[in-house]
């Protein structure tokens, strides 16, 4: 299985699967100038890994998000929930900056549209 | 420019409240830029959090809307491939503006969309969204094709927008929206 390591630019994310601890982080601003090829390379590493494992962890650590970028981690979590239905324990973990929000905003809405345990937790800014 | 009409200028920006603006061919790296420069002098004035996100994000939503557009184009005339961007204050809130060239048979289709938007309350607009953001997405798509319900749900007005003609083939097209 690859590594799975991008670094942050000014308009991406960091994305980065841990091995040891089996988490797969995204943080930072996520407004890339085609979020469709960025996020492809993640979905499909995912599904790969989802195969693969048992378990796994996502924590989320992002400030801004542009429309397109939200598509994206929308199909992310709908990997995850495919892979809960198939019996596998996956938890996402959202981090807010408790002074914005519009970064709660940010998460509610997508617990609203997902049926994986998704964590809110408020972080200082 | 002669001086004078600097200094015209300059008044200008100073009386409409203008922090930004930007006319020329947008790349995401200019958009990048302005957008860091804008978020960076808004949180050196210490203003909240959450609107400085509303209008970083309308800008942003904005002008890659513009950019997307103008990329699927490449208009003949140099020019046209080119957009305004404004940021403004006036009071308390934030005015973004954008205005760029759309063909003529763009037109219809661009204002149904804004009327439907504007015919909208909040609930009504997050329905819309959550259901379009669900859209598949054309082989070749640049974007989700809901930048413009976004920003209408971050603004705290409707939204304005005005269709000038410039001649047979195009109209200009500028699109406000108050934060």
């Amino acid at each position: 299985m690859a590594p799975l390591d991008l670094q942050p630019t000014g308009s991406s994310p960091k994305v980065c699967f841990d091995p040891f601890t089996g988490i797969l982080e995204l943080s930072g601003d996520s407004y890339p100038e085609n979020s469709f090829d960025f996020y492809t390379p993640v979905l499909s590493w995912l599904k790969e890994h989802l195969r693969e494992t048992e378990a796994l962890q996502v924590h989320f650590n992002i400030v801004y998000m542009n429309s397109s970028s939200i598509k994206c981690v929308l199909d992310i979590l709908d990997l995850m929930e495919e892979a809960e239905a198939a019996g596998k324990k996956i938890l996402i973990n959202w981090y807010y900056d408790r002074e914005n929000p519009r970064a709660l905003d940010l998460a509610e809405e997508f617990a609203e549209d997902v049926g994986v345990p998704f964590h809110i937790i408020p972080v200082e800014g | 420019m002669a001086m004078h009409e600097l200094i015209r200028l300059k008044e200008e920006f100073t009386e409409k409240g203008i922090m930004i603006c930007f006319n020329g061919p947008f790349s995401h790296s200019i958009i990048e830029e302005i957008g860091n420069a804008v978020r960076r002098r808004l949180e050196g004035e210490e203003v909240r959090k959450d609107a400085i996100m509303d209008v970083f994000a309308v800008y942003i939503e904005q002008t890659q809307n513009v950019k997307n557009y103008l990329a699927g184009k490449s208009f003949p005339v140099k020019n046209f491939n080119s957009a305004i961007i404004i940021i403004a204050r006036m009071g308390g809130k934030y005015a973004i503006s954008s205005g760029n060239v759309i063909e003529k048979t763009d037109t219809a289709a661009l204002v149904d969309r804004l009327e439907r938007i504007q015919r909208l309350d909040r609930e009504g607009l997050k329905r819309l969204y959550k259901e379009e953001i669900r859209h598949e997405v054309p082989p070749g798509g640049t974007g989700a094709g809901v930048g413009l319900i976004e920003i209408a749900r971050r603004a705290s007005e409707k939204l304005s927008y005005v269709i000038d003609e410039i001649d047979e083939t195009y109209n200009f097209f500028s699109l406000t929206a108050v934060i």
